[in-house]
């Protein structure tokens, strides 16, 4: 129970918040489990445990259909204003990057198996290197931002958003960087294509870790960040903060 | 921006500290004023006797708009809503200090004669209160003691028109001689505005216009309320925030006899800057 969801009269409906609030952690470790996972069955070279990744899928989905009937009901019976509105709004945004993330896990562990499985051709090591590095900072991204919804942490949020930048900055880096494997050898076109797919599919976990953050910002403060310029953002939080 | 600056004894800053609202109730939050104001009031305080029930208000009525004034009960809004057309008057130990002006005219200047002004500011209450006289009597009076219509045929055209802009006519002009308290309430109500709307006034107060009606009726309320805003001013006193958040473009939040916070309706009700307003509209005002 936090601010955002505590102090009703009704103490059901504090109750029902708090549960869409504990989905949100619930389906945010699934996906941030469901990441390492998927990147582990590659560095396993196991598609079997991949295979179990992406059934593990189906609890994320559950999880989205939950959260989403839950909201139903809730607005329909509550008819939710000012942070509790802004709180239900979050909630909602926040489960379907979440589900998107699981999805995007789905499409690594697929990758194990497609290399993987039936004694097919395996990337070179090297080739895959990338992946576990982008990997990791997008589990930190993720985690972060999980940690600023729990918290309705602005420094998090914006720390999150700002991180945004230098992934898309490894991501571009990665691509230059695998060019060169296929400049210096053409059968390697077919494992970079499919390893780009990969890191386009981590740069897209990190994109919702982001949005999440933008969720955090417009929960806590009202202001909708999501197109807006980072710094600008921070300003105006900080400006808030000293008229505070 | 505003004016309102006294501190209000008494009034203790309740609840903890939250994330980007103002707890302060020294001054009002948000913009008191508009750009086309229909009435503004300045420094307006209220006192029952020893009792002071309105602390230094001050706060634009905007023209052809509608402003909800919401807040727990005894906060204070029906007494300045009362303000508006000097209907404290008929309380015998109300006081009212501060300045109340419409048309540049102070509503409460010693010489002004409270009869026209409560035809051009008229009032709907909250339960619907027809005269025991026939539907057509009910809207033909106003206009006929306030010598509004030249002939019976004028005066026929003046209930037509008000009943039709009230949105009652189709259900009750095949009856205009039968009692209007025989009507429905939603439909007593809608009588009721047509009674206020038929002596042409420019504001209509309303103190709960909904609060004893069924769903239906009060959708159609609204629905007028809406539709009235093209050519009148409304300030309307609720207890339903679904309601001041459907039908108003701004809203005044009121609590122990201030003006806590006064905004856009779409701000107030997705982003309240006071901590009160957003306690009070989210349930959470023990």
């Amino acid at each position: 129970m936090n601010e955002m969801t505590s102090g009703h009269i009704v103490k059901a409906y504090s109750a029902e918040l708090d549960h869409l609030n504990e989905l949100v952690l619930d389906m945010g470790n699934l996906g941030q489990d469901q990441l390492r996972r998927a990147v582990q069955t590659l560095k396993d070279e196991d598609p079997k445990a991949a295979g179990q990744v992406i059934d593990r899928d189906r609890k994320l989905n559950d999880i989205d259909i939950q959260a989403d009937e839950e909201i139903i009901r809730l607005i329909a019976k509550r008819q939710p204003m000012a942070k509790d509105l802004r709180d239900i709004l979050t909630v909602q945004k926040t489960i379907s990057d979440l589900e998107r993330v699981g999805d995007e896990a789905r499409k690594i562990a697929n990758l194990t198996i497609h290399f993987y499985d039936n004694g097919k051709n395996p990337p070179s090591k090297e080739i895959l290197h990338d992946i576990y590095d982008m990997s990791e900072f997008v589990d930190e991204m993720l985690g972060l931002s999980l940690v600023a919804f729990t918290e309705l942490d602005l420094d998090k949020a914006l720390e999150v958003i700002e991180m945004d930048k230098k992934l898309y900055e490894d991501f571009r880096g990665s691509l230059r960087r695998l060019s060169t494997f296929i400049m210096e050898d053409s059968r390697n076109v077919g494992s970079v294509v499919d390893i780009v797919l990969a890191l386009r599919a981590l740069e897209r976990i990190g994109g919702h870790a982001k949005n999440i953050g933008g969720f955090v910002i417009f929960l806590v403060t009202g202001k909708d960040v999501r197109h807006e310029d980072i710094q600008a953002i921070s300003a105006e939080i900080e400006a808030n903060r000293v008229a505070e | 921006m505003n004016e309102t600056s006294a501190a209000t004894p008494g009034l203790a800053e309740e609840t903890e500290a939250a994330a980007g609202t103002v707890q302060s109730t020294d001054a009002t939050v948000g913009e008191i004023y508009v750009d086309d104001p229909r009435m503004t009031c300045r420094n307006v305080n209220v006192y029952y006797g020893e009792k002071q029930a309105i602390f230094d208000v001050s706060l634009d009525i905007g023209k052809n708009q509608v402003i909800s004034m919401i807040g727990p009960s005894g906060c204070g809004k029906s007494t300045f809503l009362r303000c508006l057309n000097r209907m404290n008057d008929t309380i015998d130990v109300c006081r009212v200090t501060g300045q109340i002006k419409m048309d540049e005219q102070d509503i409460y200047d010693g010489g002004l004669d409270v009869v026209p002004l409560r035809a051009s500011v008229g009032m709907v209450f909250q339960k619907p209160n027809p005269f025991p006289k026939s539907i057509y009597d009910n809207i033909a009076y106003g206009p006929k003691i306030h010598g509004l219509s030249d002939n019976k045929e004028h005066l026929d055209s003046i209930v037509e028109s008000s009943l039709q802009r009230a949105g009652l006519w189709e259900e009750v002009k095949d009856r205009l001689d039968q009692p209007g308290t025989g009507l429905s309430g939603g439909q007593q109500q809608r009588l009721c505005i047509a009674r206020a709307i038929a002596v042409s006034p420019e504001v209509i107060l309303m103190d709960e216009p909904c609060s004893a009606l069924d769903p239906i009726a009060t959708a159609k309320i609204e629905e007028l309320i809406d539709e009235l805003r093209e050519n009148f001013t409304i300030a309307i006193v609720t207890h339903s925030m679904q309601q001041a958040a459907r039908v108003s473009q701004r809203t005044a939040y009121f609590h122990l006899g201030k003006l806590i916070e006064v905004g856009e309706t779409d701000q107030i009700f997705t982003s309240p800057r006071h901590k009160l307003t957003e306690d009070y509209i989210t349930g959470r005002f023990g």
